[in-house]
């Protein structure tokens, strides 16, 4: 077949969006080195799936249907793609950088006596492959340099997904050779942390409140900024000393350490007990009066204002841009 | 006038039957003093020998003994009414060596003092004075015990100390009463034999009780480990501090045998002030009952039956316990020994100590940010590096270097230095000092934070350190003398106190009080320096615990680092007796006072105080 | 339990970053180094599964002599004895050859589990477990937060995007990716340190090992990232900041 192969992730027919960023990385790569791109989405039923796949400008499609395949286990997934890649000869193979992919992709590379380019940033000449390395400090170029498929995942956020045009779709339904005895490992379904205690330890998005909210009364206002970005509300020690929200949900040296994707911190000074607590957080963003507060510090994004004019603000900026 | 004094009446002549009873008593109690008395000493002498213990330089230690067991100092000057009782008391022992020896040769008739001699007279009626102020003394402090009840003596009350008191109180009056009668009467033989009976039932009680400090304090004081506060070394490969009883040394035994009860130590505790389980009365005795009951060759943990764990880790090592002690038991290196048998072998588990040795096992600062935030402060501030072609190298610590309130203070301190023309950099690279580890007993992390830091010091030439952190100046001056020569270091008061002719005095009504760090204070010793700066900022008021008796924080010992204390916060006690004052503004001479109170201050609302260090005090006074 | 950790030194999470002369990756000099951070989590979870299941934790790392530091600080943790891989040149190696090495190393312990960390804090690639399970044969399961022994095998906690979780049943032996995160870790003490001095480390050289193949994809040279962190302040009206920050959640930081 020659050419890019984009493998497309599903999840109980759930495409999220790091696949279609995925797909666009195999047309930049395709458009790179002039190469045909197609897709090829693994499941046990996956027909509904194909239209959305097609919508993407992607004219050439592959079902890897199989029983054994309902479930995602790294065997399975392995077996079925090992087979499909031996039969179909693809230059390049692009996955999305998901948990699934880390589980079973790199076991597939060296089954192909290949290595794979793991979590790439950028695609250039050559093509080479730009990875970040020292946990984003620096970044490593990599080239493809023997025979056979060069394989790589692209992280999130890395290509933008963009809107491209509608196409007819050639589908071709494939039906790999898996024995139930190569299945090792048996998954159960999966399950929320338990949602009786707060577990900020793991949560993604966090709103944190400071003493700036002034009083009891006015935490919904920082609630309903947390709900609206599907976040988890946290707080300062004073606040928990005072009351006002309970201890487990309190960051600092005495509370809880927290490393999330998205830290806003409204109405906190930033004093040291507090910055030890969540100075893990990929991004920060900060609210507060006082320009000269500490917490700017840290942040990533500051906005120095009246949080009780900014906050229904942004609560309002959330819901219309999540619709 | 002496002449028409009474004299002491002497019984005459004793009987065969008598002076055999007598000495059949007398070697009873003697031996029965002995039978106890040397299993303990037993136990001290066979404890692990201290190997970083030396008797010279020997004058300190003839001075302490001269001032504060002949002339009982500390025991009166910390708690004068009951010292003073304490003090006729002891005097009167003393005094009354040769009355006893006199008393015992009479009964085989070879009586050396002669009543009627003008020696002899004039001593018994100087031992007379002792008698009667010593059973004014005993009176008095029996009243206190069992009808006044003061906290600080414990909840139960003691029946021995009753008992013993009843045997003192009837020795004095046994010998005041053989003024009245005469010799030949029946009288004087009644008067002799009490006094008798009651010397040789006191003498075995001794070791049975907290008395036995009659005998080993004087020892106690002498034998002292010569410094405050100060954590002997480990000794070889197998040492990992007071794991079981085969850890505990010579000193900690004769120390935990010395405990008179007294409950100064509790009195002045930060923790025990707060409703802590840690009693330090209770550690040192429960050291005791752990040889009492185990002896010193135990394997058991000594954080077990006898002490928890618990309650050791809630020391701020503030010293006031040890400070206060008038038997010279050292509870810190105790302490910070029973922590370190705790941490050393890894069976202290606690989130955040747990914590804090992970991020300075894998980083340089307690706080477990990144290097990289000291140096944005340096840079953003403009502080010189240090190069060493200038006069002193400023410490950061990790307050000064990552606290937004430390670097205020060291942005102050800066601007003080430069004001004064004195040329100073900051060096590149810092780790922690390692005091929180040290404190809480991790040797390894210690070591390899006094060694790392140690060559940094060497490969820049540092020879003079000053700093705005007084953990950091004891660690440095002291704690890393065991892994190597540290350099000249001193405090940021002690530096500006030299230079307070040069800086401005600031007219200003406002109220300052100070408050004195453990670490500068009991530590260092260093009281007045900082006053002299903080008085060019305003009126100097005092706090009621104020000089050695200030009150800690809260901070030390590591517990900065540990998480919410159980109970009544350390630091709010100490800020609400510092806003009592009723002064505008609180002056600390510590980042970790600055913390603890800052926030506590929060709690307090808007009329709180302001806080500042005296470095930003005397900044405030500096042209712009 | 017969474990097997497989642990990686890497250079201290707050190194300074200067790129080498060769261009090819940092300089060394003054670096220090540390043990990987989701290793200690697999050594952590190894320890305490033979603590609740008898048994023996052996640790293997390979590089340069600079790793034997990082050894000492896994067996004064608890590794009852260690594997050194002594190799100057793994960085001219791929993922496939590291695992390679380690594989051939490992196999004739016969070991009962095989961890390893999720990533590397240096190289990030976060494949070497799998690709070792794929080597040696043996089923895996990766980010893996919680490892119970059951009368067949193994029932793990696996971590999955947003918050979910997945339980997973296989069969020993196996290998396992952990998840950083998962245990409190302990310290290290000095009494684990005296005792690490007297355990055995055995060294192995590469070419004993016996595995050369040609690396299939190669790290040409590293270069700074152009972005440097500093505060961006959102200006304006409080709508106006509000709705440059939404575009910034949307876009910079991808959370919406």
């Amino acid at each position: 077949m020659s050419g890019v192969l984009v493998v497309v992730e599903q999840h109980a027919g759930r495409i999220a969006r790091i696949s279609w960023e995925a797909c666009a990385a195999a047309q930049h790569l395709g458009a790179q080195l002039s190469l045909p791109v197609s897709a090829v989405i693994v499941g046990a039923q996956v027909e509904a799936q194909i239209s959305e796949v097609a919508a993407r400008g992607l004219p050439r499609v592959a079902r890897i249907e199989h029983p054994l395949l309902a479930q995602y286990t790294a065997d399975g997934f392995t077996l079925a793609l090992e087979q499909f890649v031996k039969a179909e000869q693809p230059d390049y193979i692009v996955f999305p950088h998901t948990y699934q992919v880390r589980d079973y992709a790199p076991a597939l590379a060296a089954r192909l006596g290949q290595v794979l380019i793991s979590d790439v940033v950028a695609i250039g000449d050559g093509p080479v492959f730009t990875r970040q390395l020292l946990q984003g400090r620096l970044n490593g170029s990599y080239r493809h340099v023997g025979t056979g498929p060069c394989i790589i995942s692209v992280q999130a956020g890395a290509f933008r997904a963009g809107e491209t045009e509608k196409c007819a779709a050639e589908v071709t339904v494939v039906s790999p050779t898996i024995d139930p005895t190569q299945i090792r490992t048996k998954p159960g379904e999966p399950f929320r942390g338990s949602s009786q205690t707060v577990d900020l330890g793991s949560a993604q998005l966090i709103v944190s409140v400071g003493r700036g909210i002034k009083d009891a009364a006015n935490i919904p206002i920082v609630q309903e900024l947390a709900t609206a970005l599907g976040a988890e509300l946290a707080a300062s020690r004073p606040i928990c000393d005072n009351g006002w929200l309970p201890m487990e949900r309190q960051i600092g040296s005495s509370g809880q350490t927290v490393s999330p994707k998205l830290y806003l911190a409204v109405g906190i000074s930033g004093a040291i007990q507090h910055l030890v607590g969540m100075k893990g957080s990929q991004c920060v963003v900060a609210i507060n009066k006082d320009p000269d507060a500490p917490i700017f510090e840290v942040a990533d994004y500051g906005i120095v204002g009246d949080l009780f004019e900014v906050v229904p603000a942004l609560s309002a900026a959330l819901k219309a841009a999540k619709g | 006038m002496i002449a028409i004094l009474p004299t002491l009446a002497e019984p005459q002549s004793f009987s065969l039957s008598e002076k055999l009873l007598f000495a059949a008593l007398a070697m009873a109690s003697v031996y029965s003093f002995w039978n106890l008395f040397g299993r303990i000493l037993n136990k001290i002498l066979q404890s692990k020998k201290d190997s970083s213990f030396r008797l010279f330089p020997i004058t300190k230690r003839i001075w302490d003994f001269f001032w504060e067991v002949l002339c009982q100092a500390k025991v009166v000057r910390e708690r004068p009414l009951p010292g003073l009782a304490h003090a006729f008391v002891f005097w009167a022992f003393c005094a009354f060596a040769l009355v006893t020896l006199n008393h015992c040769a009479v009964a085989f008739g070879i009586g050396f003092l002669n009543p009627a001699g003008e020696f002899a007279r004039l001593y018994f009626y100087v031992a007379a004075a002792f008698a009667f102020a010593c059973a004014a003394g005993i009176l008095g402090l029996f009243v206190r015990r069992f009808l006044v009840r003061p906290k600080w003596l414990g909840e139960q009350l003691s029946y021995q100390s009753g008992v013993i008191a009843l045997l003192i109180f009837v020795l004095m009056a046994t010998y005041l009463a053989a003024f009245f009668v005469t010799d030949a009467g029946p009288d004087a033989r009644i008067l002799w034999w009490v006094h008798t009976l009651t010397l040789l039932t006191f003498l075995p009680l001794i070791p049975h009780t907290k008395h036995l400090h009659l005998v080993l304090s004087p020892a106690t004081v002498f034998l002292s480990r010569g410094g405050f506060a100060q954590i002997p070394p480990l000794a070889g490969d197998e040492d990992f501090g007071l794991v079981a009883g085969a850890d505990l040394t010579q000193l900690v035994s004769l120390q935990a045998y010395s405990c008179v009860e007294c409950g100064r130590c509790t009195e002045h505790c930060p923790a025990a002030n707060t409703g802590k389980l840690l009693n330090p009365k209770e550690i040192i005795l429960g050291v005791r009952a752990y040889l009492n009951n185990l002896g010193p060759a135990s394997d058991q943990p000594l954080l077990g039956k006898y002490n928890s764990q618990e309650a050791v880790f809630q020391c701020t090592t503030c010293g006031a316990c040890e400070f206060q002690c008038p038997v010279g038991i050292e509870h810190v290196p105790i302490l910070v020994g029973l922590r370190r048998g705790a941490v050393n072998t890894g069976a202290w588990e606690d989130e955040h100590g747990g914590k804090l040795f992970l991020a300075l096992e894998r980083g340089s600062n307690a706080l477990g940010l990144s290097p990289a935030e000291r140096d944005k402060f340096i840079e953003k501030q403009a502080l010189p590096i240090f190069d060493g072609t200038q006069e002193y190298c400023l410490w950061l610590g990790c307050m000064g270097g990552y606290d937004p309130k430390g670097r205020e203070i060291v942005t102050a301190f800066a601007r003080v230095m430069k004001f004064l023309g004195t040329s100073y950099g900051v060096l590149r690279k810092e780790k922690c000092t390692g005091d929180p580890v040290r404190r809480l007993g991790n040797d390894l992390l210690f070591q390899q934070l006094a060694e790392a830091n140690l060559e940094t010091l060497a490969q820049n030439k540092v020879k003079k350190i000053v700093t705005i952190c007084p953990h950091c100046v004891r660690t440095i001056q002291e704690d890393w003398k065991e892994y190597g020569a540290p350099p000249q270091v001193e405090h940021h008061s002690e530096f500006m106190a030299r230079y307070v002719d040069k800086l401005p005095k600031q007219p200003s009504e406002e109220k300052v009080v100070f408050h004195d760090p453990c670490y500068l204070g009991r530590y260092r010793n260093v009281y007045d320096e900082p006053r002299k700066v903080a008085a060019l900022a305003g009126d100097l008021v005092e706090a009621p615990r104020n000089k050695e008796r200030s009150f800690c924080c809260g901070a030390g010992g590591g517990l900065a680092f540990l998480g919410e204390e159980d109970g009544e916060r350390v630091s709010h006690k100490r800020a609400a007796e510092l806003v009592a004052t009723g002064a505008q503004t609180i002056a600390a001479a510590c980042p970790f006072c600055n913390t603890m109170f800052r926030d506590a201050l929060a709690a307090t609302g808007e009329s709180a105080p302001q806080l500042l260090d005296i470095a930003q005090l005397t900044a405030r006074g500096l042209p712009e | 339990m017969k474990i097997i950790v497989a642990i990686k030194q890497v250079p201290e999470r707050d190194a300074q970053v200067r790129i080498n002369a060769a261009g090819k990756w940092i300089e060394e000099v003054d670096l220090q180094y540390a043990l990987n951070e989701s290793d200690a989590y697999a050594l952590e979870e190894a320890l305490q599964l033979k603590e609740k299941h008898g048994g023996e934790v052996t640790v293997v790392s390979a590089g340069p002599e600079r790793v034997g530091q990082t050894i000492r600080e896994a067996l004064a943790k608890g590794a009852d004895r260690a594997i050194y891989v002594a190799s100057n040149d793994l960085g001219s190696r791929d993922a496939l050859g590291v695992a390679r090495l380690l594989a051939a190393a490992i196999q004739p312990e016969n070991p009962d589990l095989i961890l390893t960390g999720l990533q590397s804090e240096d190289l990030g690639l976060g494949q070497t477990g799998v690709i070792l399970a794929e080597v040696l044969g043996l089923p895996h399961a990766s980010l893996i937060l919680h490892v119970e022994k059951t009368e067949t095998g193994l029932t793990v906690k696996r971590e999955l995007e947003e918050g979910w979780f997945q339980t997973i049943e296989l069969p020993t032996p196996a290998v396992l990716t952990i998840q950083s995160g998962g245990n409190k870790l302990r310290y290290a003490t000095l009494m684990g340190i005296k005792r690490a001095k007297i355990k055995e480390v055995r060294q192995v050289t590469a070419s004993d090992l016996g595995v050369d193949v040609p690396p299939v994809v190669l790290m040409e040279g590293v270069t700074m990232p152009h972005k440097q962190k500093s505060t961006q302040m959102l200006g304006g009206s409080p709508k106006e900041a509000a709705a440059a920050l939404v575009e910034k959640l949307k876009f910079e930081v991808r959370v919406l």
